[in-house]
């Protein structure tokens, strides 16, 4: 009998490292890993060359694990989001644009990688902006995936022919504009800088350069401060600059500067880096313009120095409930890693995750990733998705410009609005 | 004095169902469109109930359970201003397309009756092809064209001198703004209206309107007094449907304002979803869509009692 029982305890136990080596979650060997791993990555972030070459690489180690990188749109991605991560299968992999982390980490959909932090590449000089956005309560949620940051593109043969250099303060922003403005007052159809009305990415530098914010936090309680003295000045100047030298849309938002851009009625505009490619696009823009385009940064309203600049960018995180959470870290581990990186750098031209890969931007991606050094961030609140569906910026912008209401009224509405929905009100 | 009448006792037929098979056939007959209909409409709408009685953020989504909190969604949307505005918005933006909608179709299918056939064939077809159009696909035309920058509305105001429209922004003014949106949707709705009015025309019998002609009726007087109350029921059903999809429009202002209407532009629906998918409160989604269905229940409920009644009467 006492035999027959020990028998049964070692198949049992044989049985039950087996199964615990078969379950696909990452506990057995690379090679005898399987089933399918679900990546979503946006529309635009990593060039084909790059999403390839990760997969041979995880081929290789996992041969048996199979990759499936769906491409989404970012229109709306909120609402898939939602319904994938209410599902019981949402994809493993997610990439996330860096101010919907918070939402989604503080509801519980993504998982918690804390502890495994150290195991990704350049973890210690992940660029601050994007490694605060992946932390909620003090406990890390995903990992910072690329960024973008802004600078000022403009046409060098509109500046020469006008005779104006590339201005050093806001100031100057404005003599340079009104001087490209003059010089091109037979078209009607001129703007010096062509800046939308809805354009919220490129009006925090001025309300930041003034010392102001959009939020801050105090004893856990969060107080809009769009309408503090700091945060108008800012919105005064730039009104101030854009009154008189922008045609574009006071309604509308920056989706279609590029296009406008290519057309060639505007001098400048404030843009990713990537943009320049759109712009000099063969089918959607000009490439007679690529040798016309030059980049400088914002200029602060202190002459000679930057305005701090919003810092987007994505991160990646993994599915809580994913199936396969070993295999999904390995995934995004191998994509954000040093190899990956230097290639999204080099070939697709986005600003790196790391501070030590910074020196990779050359020619004009010089100036936007060295824009990325003085960069600033939205408030980390799981509540700001909110504040950006409900257009508060936006729509503050836009009564701004239109002057359907004063820089002090509009700031006050909006503040108020967003001191709401931060501290939790709908 | 009554008369006691007493049932003969008949024998039973064993081959005939008993009474209480004769009484379920016919519930048995209609089950599976009841099951049917349960399923599609009345299981979501209890849901949609469900739902907007409870506290639903992404959490209680993604754990897949909510916060009991009985009427408190309804009280905050009922205390919120901006759902009073919604509420007058959405109201007026029907009853101007309806009304929009009727007129022009009912002109479209007058027109019809007179014209040679193979210009009623041209303009038929031109009504089914806009029709047929999938919505998202024309409002994306229609954006182009009242595009600020590179429209071509803008372009023709100002080359036909009605005024200078280069950088126009119609969206500048939500008044403006919603009156091409009424064009927009009073543009897509004419085709199904038209066509149905027509039909009705020509059932409409010639010697009828010869007598009328004969008794020196004028032509209005013709189609107030004896054309529209013929065409009563049709038009009836056309008012309460246009009512139906013109409250509830949401494709139109989504897609014409980039996605990102303003709160100048909610109506009921934009806002429904702003509230549900936007700020991720689905309790509060579902409570304004419940209201949303109430609406519409008490607007069309005159329009369906009269097409009650003219069919009682039919």
């Amino acid at each position: 009998m006492r035999f027959r029982k020990a028998w049964f305890g070692v198949l049992f136990t044989a049985f039950a490292v087996l199964a615990t080596a078969c379950g696909g979650s990452g506990t057995g060997t690379p090679t005898e890993e399987s089933g399918t791993l679900t990546v979503w990555l946006m529309n635009g972030s990593a060039p084909q060359a790059v999403i390839d070459s990760v997969n041979a690489d995880f081929t290789a180690k996992y041969p048996k694990v199979n990759v499936k990188v769906e491409i989404q749109q970012w229109g709306d991605i909120g609402t898939k989001l939602d319904t994938a991560f209410a599902g019981s299968t949402p994809p493993d992999v997610v990439e996330l644009g860096n101010t919907l982390v918070a939402k989604y980490a503080a509801a519980g959909a993504l998982e918690d990688i804390t502890s495994k932090k150290s195991s990704f590449d350049n973890s210690g000089t992940w660029l601050q902006s994007l490694t605060d956005s992946c932390t909620v309560s003090g406990k890390l949620y995903c990992v910072p995936y690329y960024a973008g940051s802004r600078a000022i593109i403009y046409r060098k043969d509109f500046f020469d022919a006008a005779g104006v250099q590339a201005p050093t303060s806001m100031d100057d922003l404005l003599t340079v504009g009104q001087k490209l403005m003059a010089a091109h007052k037979s078209d009607p159809n001129f703007s010096a800088l062509y800046f939308p009305g809805k354009y919220w990415y490129a009006a925090l530098p001025f309300v930041w350069d003034f010392g102001g914010d959009i939020a801050t936090q105090s004893g856990g309680k969060w107080t809009g401060s769009l309408n503090s003295d700091n945060s108008q000045q800012g919105l005064n100047k730039l009104l101030s600059i854009v009154g008189p030298l922008s045609k574009a849309d006071k309604t509308g938002d920056e989706a279609k500067q590029d296009a406008a851009f290519a057309q060639g009625h505007i001098a400048m505009i404030i843009a990713n880096g990537w943009e320049v490619g759109v712009i000099t696009d063969p089918k959607a823009g000009n490439p007679a313009l690529k040798d016309k385009l030059g980049a400088f940064p914002i200029p602060s309203h202190n002459s000679g120095q930057t305005a701090p600049v919003f810092l987007g960018g994505s991160d990646l995180g993994v599915a809580a409930k994913s199936k396969h959470v070993n295999l999904a870290n390995e995934w995004v581990a191998m994509l954000t890693g040093q190899k990956h990186m230097t290639d999204m750098a080099t070939v697709g031209g986005v600003i790196p995750n790391t501070t030590s890969l910074l020196s990779l931007g050359t020619g004009l991606n010089a100036v936007f990733f060295n824009a990325a050094k003085n960069s600033r961030f939205v408030p980390n609140s799981q509540n700001w998705a909110a504040v950006e569906s409900a257009n508060v910026l936006p729509d503050m912008l836009v009564k701004i410009f239109t002057k359907q209401q004063s820089v002090a009224d509009a700031t006050s509405a909006a503040s108020n609005r967003i001191t709401t929905i931060l501290n939790g009100g709908g | 004095m009554g008369v006691a009448i007493t049932a003969p006792e008949l024998e039973p037929v064993s081959r005939r169902p008993g009474p209480l098979r004769t009484a379920l056939f016919p519930y048995a007959l209609i089950a599976p469109s009841i099951l049917m209909i349960a399923g599609i409409l009345a299981f979501p709408l209890a849901m949609l109930i469900w739902l907007s009685l409870q506290h639903y953020g992404l959490k209680e989504l993604i754990q897949h359970s909510g916060e009991w909190v009985g009427l408190q969604n309804y009280q905050a949307i009922i205390a919120d201003p901006l759902f009073h505005q919604v509420i007058l918005r959405s109201l007026i933006f029907t009853f101007t397309c309806v009304g929009l909608t009727l007129v022009f179709s009912t002109l479209i299918a007058l027109l019809l009756l007179k014209v040679r056939q193979l210009v009623r064939v041209i303009v038929m077809s031109s009504l089914v092809f806009v029709w047929a159009t999938p919505v998202i696909v024309s409002v994306d035309i229609w954006q182009w064209m009242f595009d600020y920058e590179f429209g071509v509305i803008n372009y023709l105001l100002t080359q036909l001198h009605v005024g200078n429209f280069i950088h126009h922004n119609w969206f500048d003014n939500p008044v403006q703004g919603l009156a091409v949106l009424v064009i927009v949707v009073v543009w897509g709705a004419i085709p199904f209206v038209t066509i149905t009015l027509f039909a009705g025309l020509l059932q409409v019998p010639s010697d009828v309107l010869d007598a009328a002609q004969v008794d020196g009726a004028s032509a209005w007087h013709t189609f107030w007094f004896v054309t529209a109350p013929m065409l009563k029921p049709i038009f009836l059903i056309v008012i309460c449907l246009s009512t139906i999809w013109d409250f509830g429009v949401f494709n139109q202002i989504y897609v014409m304002l980039n996605q990102r209407p303003s709160s100048d532009y909610f109506t009921i629906a934009i806002y429904s979803y702003r509230e549900s998918f936007g700020v991720t409160q689905y309790g509060l989604g579902a409570a304004i869509a419940v209201i949303m269905v109430i609406i519409l229940v008490f607007v069309t409920f005159f329009y369906v009692r009269e097409t009650v009644k003219v069919a009682e009467i039919a």
